[in-house]
């Protein structure tokens, strides 16, 4: 009797482990949502004749929330520039060996200058550049300015969205009023924050995750957010009605990289995967894809969309950095807009 | 000899509950006791920051926000259930129009929130029927407001409530109700007086079937709340996200789940007084 129960729970066991092994190396990678095309994922699963394991996130909050709480096993990541300089803090992160990254050679000298995150790209790889910008739908709004004041607008009330990330809208309002999107100073944030109040009675709310639908549909006319996400909900022949612009006074910029954990237990495919990346005909398909500027000179050859903005449209932008304890000045003030 | 198998049984039960509930809710008590880290996670050092900041009024006025929102939700939730439920319990279709209350959980609970988007947006069906009728003339703005919270709480959560009254009213027996009207009381009387209070547990545990889940809601008012329509549930994430307060976010779940416990305790309370009573009425009625 127990020698057959013993027997049954040992075929079970065995069918368990006979689903999960695989012959074939998996990699593991945690992503933005739409972040990179599938056929790219796809090819590289045939060239290397390895499994791609793909989970995605829809903030560096929830990421970074995610693998500091235990979520182990990933190996390729990508947080923006502020959480890759908390990240190499809290020592998660692997040292890059760059002679397994030849296509470094192909990133924008200008773009890497900018990168304070981590000087040197010692932890991590740019893999996009970009900023929020304003969607408009040009239907039915008339006569604005490329300007982050369109969210004074009381004709629009109650027709415009805002992202509900404190960073982002603050920034706008910091840089509105010409200063750091990464201040600290108090007075400068008490004057964000009466700009951002003003923005509150107009916009209908702080979305940043079911806003583009809305905007899509004719819902929203005004709405503030990334283009990617943006035109990924509206349809090609509805594009003619729509302006994304980066406000003239400038926004919180980022940068995307990709990184490896430093518990990653299959490093050279992580690196493998990353240098894949940055082949310049492969990254111009992603660039295609998501209509981002490339950071990859190389590429720019090959890639064939007009992307939704250039590089030099975000000279006035800022990059969004890691403010510390610092991040407890905005957490008050986003409490008291929101609350 | 007989062998007690009692234990063996509750096994499997005791295992997958201390792991994924006991242990979980433990750590959760003990994470609100801490220091927070500066990127989230604790330090371990005793502190009772989290609980003092409980008390903040912006944490007070959104507690209360969603103690209202959770109210409002259930008294609807109750209201429309009770006479679901009776209409189902009387009919001879009851397999067919429980069949129908189930119908919607086969479609994901994050779908269907984004079809009530699809119905009340201000480009939605209602606006465009009500428009066509020529009742209005601009759309009215029915998303994005507490309201919009309320009315999708109450349709997620009406089947939890419509079950549990619809097995105590199935088991009512309704000569009683035919006494009471020969007795002298009207329709509504006999409702008030007899039905009513012969379903009471019913009534408690759809009471809490729905308060419970409403209180913690978190997709719901993400989705279609305003600009500053937040509920508990939204806190918590965000403290633990955005502000990277675990401890706060911790103490905030402990407080939900104490008062959730106090919901259960009192209705396992009445209960019992409810059925004492119920068994003691035969005998007084003999006498």
């Amino acid at each position: 009797m127990k020698t057959k129960a013993i027997l049954m729970l040992l075929l079970v066991v065995t069918i368990f482990i006979g689903c999960s092994s695989d012959k074939k190396d998996t990699l593991y990678i945690y992503n933005w949502t739409y972040y990179i095309p599938d056929s790219i994922v796809k090819d590289f699963e045939h060239q290397y004749n390895v499994k791609v394991v793909y989970d995605v996130f829809s903030s560096n909050e929830e990421m970074f929330a995610k693998l500091k709480a235990g979520g182990k096993g990933y190996d390729v990541v990508f947080p923006s520039g502020d959480f890759v300089k908390i990240m190499i803090k809290e020592k998660m992160l692997a040292s890059l060996d760059k002679s397994k990254l030849p296509n470094i050679k192909y990133l924008d000298k200008n773009v890497l200058a900018k990168i304070s995150y981590d000087p040197g790209n010692l932890y991590s790889l740019p893999y996009m550049i970009g900023t929020a910008g304003i969607a408009v739908n040009k239907e039915k709004v008339a006569n604005y300015e490329h300007s982050s004041n369109i969210f004074n607008r009381k004709d629009l009330q109650g027709k415009m969205t805002m992202l509900d990330d404190m960073r982002e809208v603050l920034g706008l309002a910091l840089k509105s009023l010409g200063y750091s999107v990464n201040t600290t100073d108090n007075q400068q944030l008490a004057q964000a924050q009466k700009v951002v109040q003003g923005w509150k009675q107009n916009i209908l709310k702080f979305d940043a995750e079911s806003f583009a639908k809305g905007f899509a549909s004719g819902e929203f006319l005004v709405v503030q957010g990334y283009a990617e996400n943006i035109f990924l909900e509206v349809d090609t022949p509805n594009r003619s009605h729509i302006e994304f612009f980066i406000p003239k006074e400038g926004s919180a910029m980022y940068i995307d990289n990709m990184v490896i954990l430093k518990d990653s237990k299959n490093q050279d495919l992580a690196y493998a995967f990353i240098n894949y990346i940055h082949e310049p005909q492969v990254y111009a398909k992603i660039c295609d894809f998501l209509k981002l500027p490339a950071v990859n000179t190389e590429s720019r050859k090959y890639i064939k969309e007009k992307p939704h903005y250039q590089l030099e449209d975000l000279k006035n932008c800022e990059l969004k950095e890691d403010l510390g304890p610092d991040l407890e000045k905005y957490n008050k003030i986003w409490e008291e807009i929101r609350i | 000899m007989k062998k007690n198998y009692g234990y063996y049984y509750i096994t499997p039960l005791a295992l997958w509950l201390s792991l994924f509930f006991v242990i979980p809710l433990g750590i959760i008590f003990i994470f609100s006791f801490l220091e927070k880290g500066l990127y989230g996670g604790v330090n371990l050092h005793f502190s009772l920051a989290a609980y003092k900041a409980l008390i903040s009024p912006s944490l007070l006025k959104i507690l209360w926000a969603t103690l209202y929102m959770a109210t409002a939700s259930t008294f609807l939730i109750i209201m429309l259930a009770l006479p679901t439920a009776y209409f189902i319990a009387r009919s001879q279709h009851k397999n067919a129009l429980l069949f129908l209350i189930i119908i919607p959980f086969w479609t994901n609970f994050l779908i269907r929130i984004y079809a009530w988007i699809a119905i009340l947006g201000n480009n939605g069906f209602l606006n465009q029927f009500l428009l066509k009728l020529g009742l209005i003339h601009d759309y009215i703005q029915f998303l994005y407001n507490p309201l919009a919270v309320i009315i999708v709480i109450t349709y997620t959560y009406l089947p939890f409530a419509i079950l549990p009254l619809y097995s105590t009213i199935e088991k009512f027996d309704f000569s009683l109700l035919e006494a009471a009207r020969d007795l002298g009381s009207s329709k509504f009387q006999s409702i008030l007086l007899v039905l009513l209070p012969n379903i009471r547990s019913g009534i408690f545990s759809a009471v809490l079937f729905s308060f419970i889940p409403a209180f913690g809601a978190y997709a719901i008012p993400a989705l279609v709340g305003g600009s500053s329509s937040f509920m508990l549930g939204n806190i918590i994430a965000r403290e633990l996200t955005v502000t990277r307060n675990w401890p706060l976010a911790s103490a905030i779940s402990t407080v939900l789940t104490l008062v959730t416990m106090l919901g259960v305790l009192v209705f396992m309370r009445q209960n019992s007084l409810s059925s004492r009573k119920q068994t003691k009425e035969p005998s007084t009625n003999n006498a």
